[in-house]
Formats: C-alpha cells, structure tokens, sequence
C-alpha cells in the first residue's frame, strides 16, 4: 500500500523568508495523522502546496501516489479539504455554500448534511454574513464530512469552535475513522486535540520536521509527572539524576521525572512508605513546550530526537 | 454606572478613527461648492447667457427636478442651485455612515462588548457617535459657508446655505440612530438609513419635476432645497430640521434603553437552507456575482434615463442657435446633426462608465483569491482555468447585457420623449453594442496583470481604465485634441451614428487584442502561486 500522503525536503520561500525549509511528512493510507505545530511553522503552507495551489521550490510532494501540482483536479475529487481560516461568501447562506462545494465535489450524502447540520446546531438559512467563526468552520466541516472522499485534509478545523462543538468535532470524526477506510490529515496547535483523535504525530517547527512517530514513541522522550502521599521523607529523591523540580508539602512529594529514571526514583519513594500514588502520563502539551521553549534543555531534547528519527 | 459613562472617551476614538474619513467629506463639500461657481463664472459669464440658460433650465421639466426648483439667473443662485442637489444627499450620506460605523458595526465586531465590559455606559456609544456626526455636519456646513463667503458670495445667504447642508445632515443623523435600534447588524442599519434616504430624496425629486410641492415639503432633502439661500432664507426651516432630528435622537433612546446589546427590533431575513442543482463554473461565478451585476443594470439604467432625460435639452438648445452651437462645439463632433452628435457623446460616456465593470470584476477575481474563499473553491475538482474562465465569462457577458440596457433604456425613452421611436432605439442600442469589444479589451489588460502582477493587478487595471478615458474622446477636448489619441480602444470603435458605413476591421482588431490578453494572462495563472 502506497503511503496516502509522502513529502521529503519540500521547501518553499515567500521573497526572503522560508515558510518550509525541508520538511518531511508521511501519512499512510488509512490513518488519522497528527500535523502539530506553532503557529508559522508552515503547516498550512504544506497542505497548499498539496493541494496544488503553491508551487514548491524544492524538495518532494506526492499525494495519494500522484503530483499535486499537474494531476490538482483528478486528485481534488478524491479529497475534501476545510481550510483553516474559513472565509465565505457574504451574501450566501451557509446551506447553499455547502450545497456549492458539494455540488463541485460531485454531490454528497443529503441525509449525511441533514444529520451534520443538526449535530453542530448549525442553521444553513443564515447568510454567512451573519454567522460567527465557529459557524464559518461548521459550514465547512459539514461540507466536507457530508462527502465521501477517501482523504480528508483538516487544517486547524476547531479554530473557533466552543468547547462543546470540538467535542461534537471529535465524536463525529471518531465515527468516520471506525468506517476504516478514510485518511486524515489533522493539522493542528491544539495537542489534546490530536492526542484524542491521531494515531501518529508530525511535529514541525520553522518549516522543518522536529518530530515523528507514534503518540507512545514521542512519550518516551518526555516526563512523567508523580504526586505520592508518603510516610516518611524521601530521602535522596532530589539528588537522583533524571528527577526534577521536587516539591514537598508535608507529607505529599510532587515531581517530574525522565523515563529512565521513573525506576530509582519509585525504589526511593517504596523506602519511604508510599501511601497513594498519582502518575500522568506527558500530555503532548508538555511535549510541545520542551520543544519549543527556547532553553538549552529543550534545544537538546530537540537533539536527541532528531538523533533518534 | 451612568449610562452616559465614558461617552467622552469613545467620542475620542470615533474622532481619531473619523480623522481619515470626515476630512474628505468636508473637502467634497466645499470642492463641489467652489467648482460650480467657478463652473456658473466660466460657462455663464454675462446677464444675458444666465438669463438663457435659466429661461431653459425652467421650462424643462428634467433639469427643474434634478436641481431641485426655483432658480434665479444670478450667479449664487445658480451655483448653489447646481451643488445643492449633490450636497445635501452628501451630507445626509455621510451622516447615516458615520453614526453606523460607531454604534452598531462596533457591535457587530465585538468591539462593544469589550467596552461596555470595561464601563462604559448604556448610551455612551450612541452617544458618542451622534456627537462626532453631528460635528461633522456642522463643520461641512461651517467650512461650505466660509469658503464660499470667501469666494465671494454674500455671507447671510452662504450662512443659511451652510446651515442647510448642515440641518440635512443632522436630520439624517438621527434617522440612522434609529435604524441602528431596529437593525440586527451594520448592514441592515446602513439599508434602512440609505433606504429612507432614497425615499426622501425621490420625494423631493417627484415633487419638483410634477410642482406637487407638498411631496417636497414632507422630505427632509427638501427642507434644504426650501432654505432658498440667497433668495429669502427661510430660518424656521432650519428649526424644523433641527427639531426633527432632535425628535428621532430622543426615539432612539428610547429605543435603546429597551434592546440587548447586539440584539434589534427588526429580525435579519433567512435565505434558503440548500442550493438544488448542480452549477458549472460560470453557474458558480453567476451566484457569486449576480448581486453587483444586478446593481450595476439598477445603476445603468438610471443612468440613462437621466441621459435620455438631457436628452430633451438637447433638442430645445438644437431650436435656440446662438448657445446650441458654442454647447455642442463643446461635444466636439465634428459630422453629424446636434442629436446624432449628442447620441454619439451617450454612448461613449456609456462605454467608459460600463467599462468599469469588468475591472471590478478582475478586482473582485483578486479578493476572492486573497480573502481565501478562491482557495475553498480549488480544492475541488474545479480547475483554475474553469473558475477564472467562469468569472470572466460573466464579466464579458455582463459588460454586453449592461451597454444593452443603456441602449435599450436610453434608446426608447429618448424616442419618447425627443425623437423617433421607431428609428431611435435600434440606432441607440446598435451604438452601444459597437463598443463592447473594446470595453473588453480594457477588462482584458486588468486580466493579464492579474496572471501576471496579481499585486499590481487592481492598480494596473484601474490605471488602464483611467488612461482609455484621459486619451480618449471624453477628456480628449480638454486639451484641444478633440478625437482623443489613437492609443486606446474606443478610438477604433466605428460611429455608427454617423455616415453608417460598416467596417469590421476594427472590430476584429479589438477582439484580436483582448483574447491576446486574457489568453496571456490566462496562462500565468495556471503557472504562479495562488493566494
Ligand atoms: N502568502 C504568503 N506570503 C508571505 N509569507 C507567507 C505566506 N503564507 C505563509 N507565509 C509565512 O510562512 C510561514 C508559515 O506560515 P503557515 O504555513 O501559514 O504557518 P502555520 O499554518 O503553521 O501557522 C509564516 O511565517 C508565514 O508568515
Ligand atoms: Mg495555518
């Protein structure tokens, strides 16, 4: 099986300024992939030159196995896209905004966009004028949902969407992977968001790959936070390599820890009696702000995992 | 809390955001003031032309209602008679604007509520922005007065002058305060307040053409025009105006204090919930566009009424030599009788006005590929050529169907009126097609500086537009050459209006040249970046 979406050392530049500076991206077919970055690293820009509306200055891009800039319309009818700053026609309505792009798209599912539009509480006889930036990016998720296309490229789809509505986002877009045969590409600053959804991650920054891997991969590189209630004092705790920011309030010890230190530091602790035991996994949050927090220790994390791609 | 909190503070604002607007208002007002004396002193230089050209002016019935009644043939008269008509609409225009932009696009933004959150009164915007419109006005009217004191005029009529440009404005202040309390958003508050001047201003118009003066004195455009500057001066009109927009200022509030933020009293209008059918690209370019085209025929075809309108001018100056000749020497043709020469100067006013309309088109190609919405579009399977081809075909065929409605609208009412209805609307509509080639080909320079410069593209179209018209035939006998220059298009268009001969090469020149440059520009487009 061909890989849905492969693209090694793409570069673009906007007059002196590099958007991509050798980007690498590989979304298998079938899978939901994690497209994570600050904003400015470039993801957008990517997903334009995928669909054909950039012209890369260099480096690779193949989409569903074909070039998107020579094949862009046979390969745009197998894609549904939602840009990630949805703008409409002020004068229409967001039913026949919906009605035109799947019109272009070559129909869609009329029961599927009835279904949508109730799920997102979304009134298609408003005109686009009147709607919020939530309800521009409703109208779009409807639109490309109510489709059938095999790719679907979502950048920043929640932007604007209150917390309620991402949920109704994520559960609708849960049902669509469980039919198996869909390839999403979700880019996105919002880690939780592609922690819930994504079985892989591609983290960028300033138009080049920092990262990727699985969710678990990427989990290894980064700490796991403790909070233990005690009997007694640990002793040492601090002073263990790989254990940091130690915080005792009586009898509860709170700190963090690096993988390969979680074993000593959990000897000490048993030593001192442990009675309750809290650990969190690193949410991507954390992940994210070691990446890109600009002091040494994160420009070394960096190191390591690119030594480790 | 006050409701008046913070009125100071958000006036300070409206003030520095109306520092780039208001200054061009009042400059408009007291160019239009001074041009027309100056225009009155040039084209009218003795009694005698004033008294001929009033004697005509009143018995036509077009030009009465136009300029709003009642003129004298003395210079003041006459020039504010002329600027009057313009600038009370103006006035009231800027003032419905204003008080918009200030109350309730604030809150359709959010701007509001951030504001209101942070003290400011209940009534402090509305307030604020009544405040800075009414300033405004009253610094139009101040500025009008004074120059045009210093131009010369006597100061008691420039004073009531300025006054009634100023008590229109005030008056329309508060109209717009009040639709701002009915409206949803911005945009319905801007119809309603336009709307309401429309009505006020074709009451006006109706009054004067029909002489049912009653119908102008229940316009409030018309109180101005009553004024009567440098005639009688009718103060206590003035006080009416004022009252009245105190009136609906006090309506407002009233209203006002019963709303939600963000809510009115007027519910938006709902539009249809799904859109049958499927649609090709110029289907797509259509429903996209088919507002402005539709409210370019409205405009369009006003237009030619008031052109077929004139119409009737000339065939009364045709009957009085001595002004006729110098007047249609100015219209510079050199063949032909003083109606075919007049038929002839329509359209070509015609062909340059409508040949706007394809550069607005190439501009509007441009912000939908900056706005993001074009990049919605190609993510489909629709190609670039297939979306621009279908913006293009529509302004093409757009241009044509509106140089049919002049010709069709002006040909008819001007055989109405002066000619012959029989012979008339074909020659006319026959004369205005003759331009469509090279109104595209104007259209077709702004296209292939948008494949090519999509920056530049709107500047370089506008300035293809403005150099057809400053070598061409209109501006062409501003400085003595009175058949334009053979470096733009309607240069070429043949006369039909003239010895009727019919020769294509022009036209497949043109035709030749304009699918040159949209094929040239076509082609960039498929190879540049988009966005
Ligand atoms: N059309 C453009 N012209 C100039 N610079 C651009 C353009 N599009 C993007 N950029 C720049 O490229 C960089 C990457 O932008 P983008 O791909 O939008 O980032 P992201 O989507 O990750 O937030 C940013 O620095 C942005 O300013
Ligand atoms: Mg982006």
């Amino acid at each position: 099986m061909t890989d849905a979406i492969s693209v090694s050392g793409l570069t673009k530049a906007f007059g002196s300024a590099r958007a991509l500076d050798g980007l690498d991206l590989t979304v298998r077919t079938g899978e939901t992939h994690g497209f994570l970055g600050p904003n400015g690293a470039g993801k957008s820009t990517t997903i334009r030159v995928l669909l054909g509306l950039l012209r890369a200055d260099g480096g690779r891009a193949r989409l569903l196995g074909e070039d998107p800039w020579t094949r862009a319309t046979s390969l745009h009818r197998r894609l549904a896209y939602v840009p990630g700053d949805v703008t409409l026609w002020p004068g229409l309505t967001g039913g026949e905004v919906i009605d035109l792009l799947g019109g272009l798209r070559g129909g869609l599912d009329r029961a599927r966009r009835r279904e949508l539009l109730e799920r997102f509480h979304l009134d298609p006889r408003k005109r686009a004028r009147a709607y919020s930036k939530g309800d521009r990016q409703k109208v779009a998720l409807v639109a490309a949902l109510s489709g059938d296309a095999e790719l679907l490229i979502l950048d920043e789809p929640t932007s604007g969407l209150d917390p309620l509505m991402e949920e109704v986002f994520r559960e609708t877009l849960r049902e669509e992977l469980r039919r198996g045969d869909r390839t999403v590409l979700l880019s996105s600053h919002i880690l939780s968001e592609v922690e819930a959804l994504c079985d892989r991650v591609t983290i960028v920054r300033d138009g080049r790959t920092v990262e990727t891997g699985t969710l678990a991969d990427l989990r290894h590189l980064t700490r796991t936070s403790v909070q233990a209630d005690l009997a007694g004092p640990p002793h040492g705790l601090a002073a263990l390599p790989g254990v940091h920011d130690v915080r005792v309030h009586g009898g509860r010890v709170v700190f963090d820890a690096d993988a390969p230190a979680l074993d000593a530091a959990l000897r000490c602790l048993a030593e001192a009696g442990v009675r309750g035991l809290v650990s969190r996994p690193p949410s991507l949050e954390e992940l994210f702000l070691r990446h890109y927090s600009h002091t040494t220790e994160a420009a070394g994390a960096v190191g390591s995992a690119g030594a480790a791609r | 809390m006050s409701a008046l909190a913070g009125t100071r503070t958000l006036a300070g604002l409206a003030l520095r955001r109306e520092r780039a607007v208001a200054p061009w208002w009042i400059a408009l007002n007291m160019s239009m003031a001074l041009l027309l004396i100056g225009y009155i002193q040039r084209v009218m230089p003795t009694d005698a032309v004033k008294a001929a050209y009033t004697a005509v002016i009143s018995r036509n019935t077009f030009f009465q209602a136009l300029g709003g009644g009642f003129v004298e043939p003395r210079l003041d008269v006459l020039a504010t008679w002329r600027s009057g008509g313009f600038l009370y609409v103006a006035s009231a225009f800027a003032a419905v604007m204003c008080v918009v932009r200030h109350t309730r696009a604030e809150e359709d933004a959010g701007r509001a509520e951030l504001l209101r959150a942070a003290g400011t009164g209940r009534r402090a915007p509305l307030t604020a922005a009544l405040l800075v419109a009414a300033g405004t006005s009253l610094l139009g009217g101040l500025l009008t007065a004074l120059a045009l004191v210093a131009a010369g005029l006597e100061p008691v009529g420039s004073a009531a002058y300025g006054a009634a440009i100023t008590a229109v404005g005030w008056v329309f202040a508060g109209v717009a305060a009040v639709a701002v309390q009915l409206s949803r958003t911005a945009r319905t508050a801007t119809t309603i307040g336009l709307f309401t001047l429309g009505v006020a201003y074709v009451m006006r118009y109706i009054g004067d053409a029909t002489r049912q003066y009653w119908l102008k004195a229940l316009s409030p455009i018309g109180w101005g025009h009553l004024v009567r500057p440098y005639q009688d001066e009718r103060w206590w009109l003035l006080g009416l105006s004022a009252g009245v927009a105190a009136a609906l200022c006090a309506l407002a509030y009233a209203l006002l204090d019963r709303r939600d933020l963000g809510a009115g009293m007027v519910p938006e209008r709902l539009g249809p919930a799904s859109a049958p059918g499927p649609r090709g690209p110029v289907g797509t370019a259509w429903r996209l566009h088919r507002g402005l085209l539709a409210r370019w025929a409205a405009g369009v075809a006003v237009l030619a009424i008031a052109t077929a309108g004139a119409g009737t001018l000339a065939g009364q100056l045709a009957a009085m030599p001595g002004i006729a000749q110098g007047l249609l020497r100015n219209m510079g043709g050199p063949t032909g009788g003083a109606l075919d020469v007049y038929q002839r100067y329509m359209t070509l006013i015609f062909a340059h006005v409508i040949a706007l309309y394809p550069v607005l088109m190439v501009r509007r190609l441009r912000s939908e590929e900056t706005s993001g919405r074009a990049e919605t579009l190609l993510a489909t399977p629709l190609t670039r050529l297939r979306w621009a081809g279908g913006h293009l075909a529509l302004a093409g065929l757009g241009s044509a169907a509106l140089l049919a409605v002049a010709g069709v609208v002006h040909g008819v009412l001007y055989g109405l009126l002066v000619g012959d209805l029989a012979a008339d609307p074909p020659r006319v509509l026959a004369g205005m097609l003759s331009h469509v080639p090279a109104v595209w080909s104007v259209g077709a320079a702004g296209v292939l500086a948008y494949g090519l410069l999509p920056r530049a593209s709107v500047a370089v179209s506008w300035a293809v537009w403005i150099l057809t018209a400053v070598l061409g035939q209109l501006a062409g006998p501003l400085y003595g050459m009175w058949a334009g220059t053979p470096l733009e298009p309607f240069h070429y268009v043949p006369d039909v209006f003239g010895d009727g001969s019919f020769d294509a090469g022009p036209y497949l020149l043109l035709f030749a040249l304009t699918a040159a440059l949209v094929g040239g520009g076509l082609l960039a487009l498929r190879r540049r970046d988009l966005g």
